[in-house]
């Protein structure tokens, strides 16, 4: 059995799709496929629930790339590195392996992943004789004035809401500065920086020059790309699936007009900027009785033909670097041709505690995004806050 | 109430004025999630939005059905609401009568343990009530909701219950008892009539909150066919889209029993609400 | 029978009577206790297991593990985890405001409808009908078409605003606003619920008095204030007590239109707990947010039990 939420939502549904594909392969193995509830934390609630109560359904689940560490430590998924060769693993991106991995175990296997882009008006920057911003100033001041100019309502749209998307965003920006939340071993946090003020300060500054409506404070994806489909606003920060959705006549009105590039960075520093890995690993169920079945299921998810299937035909982000680097994929949409030319930064997952980390820092980024405190004491908010979540055994409340 | 108006002024009176703005208030934000239900994804972002949806389009409603498994959810929570109403009517009002009527020691500890229970956060208690299911075996299947649902909306129901019972002026059971009847029959062709609203009320509120519960249809129903509308439309779309316009179908269509239900059943609130005026 | 003709006796030979009386009362509490013990079985059978579960987590350290979980210790670490967190803080205080205020605001409007909905001599029934619409809806389908209206750029409330002159508020993006909006959506769906309540409380009140006080000349609110309020206190206590109840479990709303945003703005004490057990796994923790509430409310409950000056148990037959 195997538990994944909705994938796509127009066309024929992937899961079932691939589901046929592993069957015609392994005749002898029969996948049911349970639908989970699309918010991801919800599925994480439901799951927990399950296995730690001993359910042995389902067998394998999709999750989120940020939970191996979590359910590493509660013992809520199987350490894939004891059934599973290291040559397995080797055929992933860079990077996403060791974003699956805790203490040492893997306990997910990348099935596809997901990266922050900058979409942009092809049009209005031809207007008005703009090329594609490479820094985040540029970003802004092309913002201001395209609005100015009565072009578009909004400049920049991204996703600000006091949620887990806005650490997504603002690790983007944290790493642009020469940032990081945490140390490398999760001992300590390191919010209360010269980096970490740089980026929530320009972050804030976006709303305050108008590049982007203070509304943004609630955005969460569908917010921001409705805005960006609908024309109303110039820039967009989202992940690979909002390039589908600009391009689809039943959800946008800018089919045609919209261009893929790797997000802008600080001026001063190299191009491209960091774009934060998103993406979902396959995980198994400790209690599955099926264990080799899961594997093998496993292992046609990370191969060539199911990395096909899944970014050919549904433009999902592959995580194999064969797939990744082939002509077919790049040739396939503006998105995947982008993949690789940016540069990946991880949110810091790599502690158990992370849940408990993140709202630290999305909650008082947020405050400091709707003016309700400064720059500084919100970043000194985060700081203790991410600190207790980093050496309390609970993770704090 | 003497009074008569002539003309205008028969219509035009504190009542139906203040009748209209309540209608105002409650209808706006209705008028507002079923026309959103016809407006198509693109449209749903128009600032300033469409106040009539342009082009009108049904594909909401159809992808509900087709796309989504809604029949199968709408069918699932119709058993489980149903028979949990049931059982808590039945059980609740022989309670609530028993609570409200009968001299009963300990009614006190026993009404206020009720309420302790109704108090405790649901969150809290659905870790282990999984556990409890599991040992029993009755996972994704309707008892998995019936019996939760049932134990959760008595306290409430008996509350209520009692509380419509004890309007009920005390010289009824005498009656019943001059007539020769034993203490059920009373019950049953003398309290039962009188405390109508107060079954209506209960039932009413008992069949919503069944109807519309999510944190146990989730846990305990994982497997689709099992699966009640809150949880459906939960799945509605993915981690990253939102589509409004079928979430809003759905629900239109679910608000649809809720109002036949008491279309069905105002001729026995409206009787119920004058043979109360009448009474006394 | 022999109660017919206890009752059909004349009054003289009173000790034989008392003792029959006598008799008759133990056997009525015994027929109660019949008639009630279904229902209490039942409740007792499902809920004891998981409310002794959660405050025997409250009072341990737990860990989730593969297989179930693992409590240990006896402690009072949750409860002083919890009492000192400054969030914990604010979303006690936030909850408690934000119930004060809806339901304060639901009571008055609601027994006005009630009222309005007693008097009215046509549509009764399908201004019934409509008023349970919002009452019927999914929560969460609440909070999503709210979230909808209140949208920043592309909402019907900004929209409003911006024709009438108002600019665009950022609503949920700021603190007092998405409180607001929060109440709003609360009180749109919630009124019905004060609303029938109540109505049933005054369809059940006895006719005569209110004719008795007409030809008295008594005008409307007078009336309503002197003989209507007094009798329907044990309805509006009701009404009062188990809109106290859910709105201390406030969840859903925040969650689906400002995920306890902006900033911790809209975190309610059930949002609190949910994240810390759902999200980060502390079930510990978690469980004392629970247990705190529950006795918060039951706390609030037996207050506004008192404010209306009703007492249970002491309705005798």
């Amino acid at each position: 059995m195997w538990s994944a939420s909705p994938i796509n939502t127009t066309g024929v549904d992937v899961r079932t799709v691939l589901i046929k594909d592993f069957e015609k392969e392994y005749p002898k193995i029969h996948v049911t496929l349970v639908s989970a509830p699309t918010d991801t934390d919800t599925n994480r609630a439901t799951l927990a629930t399950e296995i730690s109560g001993g359910s042995s359904t389902p067998d394998v689940f999709m999750g989120d790339v940020i939970w191996p560490a979590q359910f590493g430590e509660h013992g809520l998924a199987l350490p894939l590195s004891d059934y599973l060769p290291s040559s397995f693993f080797a055929q992933f991106a860079p990077g996403l392996v060791s974003g699956a991995s805790y203490k040492g175990k893997v306990y997910g296997s990348p099935m596809f992943e997901d990266q922050g882009f900058l979409y942009y008006r092809k049009d209005l920057l031809a207007k008005e004789g703009m090329s594609v911003p490479t820094t985040w100033q540029q970003l802004e001041a092309d913002s201001v004035k395209l609005v100015h100019a009565g072009l578009v309502k909004y400049g920049f749209v991204w996703e600000g809401d006091s949620y887990e998307g806005l650490t997504c965003d603002f690790m983007e920006y944290l790493t642009d500065a020469g940032g990081s939340v945490t140390n490398s071993s999760y001992t300590s946090a390191s919010l209360n920086s010269p980096a970490a003020n740089t980026a929530l300060t320009f972050m804030r500054s976006l709303i305050t020059s108008g590049a982007s409506p203070s509304a943004v404070t609630t955005f969460q994806e569908p917010q921001a790309m409705t805005a960006f489909a609908d024309g109303q606003a110039a820039f967009l920060r989202n992940w690979d699936y909002a390039w589908a959705d600009s391009q689809t006549p039943s959800t946008s009105k800018v089919v045609g007009k919209v261009g893929v590039a790797p997000l802008p960075t600080f001026a001063g520093q190299s191009y491209p900027g960091y774009s934060n890995i998103g993406g979902w690993n396959l995980y198994i169920n400790p209690h599955s009785k099926n264990i080799a079945a899961d594997l093998d299921f496993i292992k046609f998810m990370a191969s060539n033909e199911a990395q096909d299937v899944l970014s050919v035909q549904y433009s999902e982000i592959p995580t194999t670097t064969a797939v990744r680097d082939s002509s077919a994929v790049i040739a396939e949409n503006p998105v995947l041709a982008t993949v690789p030319k940016t540069r990946l930064i991880a949110r810091p997952a790599g502690t158990p505690n992370y849940p408990a980390l993140s709202t630290a820092i999305y909650t008082n980024i947020n405050a400091a995004l709707a003016g309700s405190t400064s720059v500084s004491s919100a970043l000194s908010a985060a700081q203790s806050q991410a600190t207790t979540a980093l050496t309390s055994p609970a993770g704090g409340l | 109430m003497g009074r008569t108006r002539k003309g205008w002024r028969r219509v035009i009176n504190g009542v139906n004025i203040s009748a209209f703005f309540v209608t105002l208030f409650i209808a706006l934000p209705l008028y507002w999630l079923i026309i959103s239900s016809f407006k198509t994804p693109v449209a749903m972002g128009d600032s300033p939005p469409q106040y009539w949806p342009s082009p009108f389009s049904g594909a909401n409603y159809s992808q509900a059905f087709v796309q989504y498994d809604f029949g199968i959810y709408f069918r699932n929570s119709l058993i489980v609401t149903l028979c949990a109403t049931a059982l808590v009517l039945v059980f609740g009002t022989v309670a609530g009568y028993a609570l409200g009527r009968l001299p009963m020691r300990g009614k006190f500890t026993l009404m206020v343990t009720l309420l302790i229970i109704s108090v405790f956060p649901e969150i809290a208690l659905i870790a282990p009530l999984y556990l409890l299911e599991r040992n029993f075996g009755i996972l994704n299947s309707y008892e998995a909701l019936i019996i939760p649902y049932t134990a959760f909306n008595l306290p409430f129901a008996i509350w209520i219950l009692r509380n419509y019972m004890l309007g009920i002026p005390k010289e009824m059971e005498e009656t019943g008892r001059i007539d020769g009847a034993g203490p059920l029959r009373t019950v049953w062709s003398i309290i039962l009539p009188m405390a109508l609203p107060g079954l209506f009320t209960a039932g009413i509120f008992c069949f919503t909150a069944c109807w519309t519960e999510f944190l146990m249809a989730l846990t305990f129903e994982s497997v689709n066919n099992w699966r009640t509308i809150p949880v459906g439309i939960a799945e509605f779309g993915t981690p990253l889209e939102v589509p409004y316009g079928t979430i809003f179908a759905a629900s239109v269509v679910a608000v649809v029993p809720i109002g036949i239900l008491v279309f069905i059943f105002r001729k026995f609130v409206i009787s119920g609400l004058t043979s109360g005026a009448v009474k006394g | 029978m022999t109660s017919v003709s206890s009752a059909a006796e004349p009054a003289p030979a009173s000790a034989p009577l008392v003792g029959r009386h006598d008799v008759n009362r133990k056997r009525m509490a015994r027929l109660g206790w019949v008639f009630s013990a279904p229902a209490l079985i039942f409740v007792a059978a499902v809920t004891i297991f998981p409310i002794v579960y959660s405050v025997v987590m409250s009072l341990s350290n737990v860990t989730v593990t593969g297989n179930g979980f693992k409590l240990s210790g006896v402690t009072g670490s949750n409860y002083t985890l919890v009492l000192k967190n400054s969030t914990w803080h604010y979303a006690l205080g936030f909850t408690i405001v934000y119930t004060l205020i809806t339901v304060a605001v639901e009571l008055v409007i609601g027994t006005l409808i009630a009222l309005v909905l007693q008097r009215l001599t046509a549509g009764r029934g399908w201004m019934m009908a409509l008023l349970l619409i919002p009452w019927s809806m999914i929560t969460v389908i609440n909070a999503e078409l709210w979230l909808y209206v209140f949208n920043g750029i592309y909402g019907v409330m900004d929209a409003i605003f911006n024709a009438v002159g108002l600019g665009h508020p950022n609503f949920l993006g700021t603190n007092d606003p998405a409180i607001i909006s929060l109440m709003i959506a609360d009180i749109w769906k919630t009124t019905p619920f004060v609303a029938i309540i109540v109505l049933a409380g005054l369809v059940m009140l006895p006719g005569d008095i209110f004719e008795a006080a007409e030809v008295d000349g008594s005008s409307g609110w007078s009336t309503f204030w002197r003989i209507t309020v007094p009798l329907l206190r044990p309805t509006l206590a009701l009404a009062v007590m188990f809109r106290v109840l859910q709105a201390f479990g406030l969840f859903d709303l925040p969650y689906v239109m400002t995920g306890g945003g902006p900033g911790t703005a809209t975190t309610s004490l059930a949002i609190l707990g949910y994240d810390a057990m759902f999200k980060n796994l502390s079930f510990g923790p978690g469980a004392a947010v629970a247990t705190t509430t529950a006795l918060l409310v039951l706390l609030g409950c037996l207050i506004s039990l008192r404010t209306f000056r009703v007492q249970v148990g002491k309705e005798d037959m």
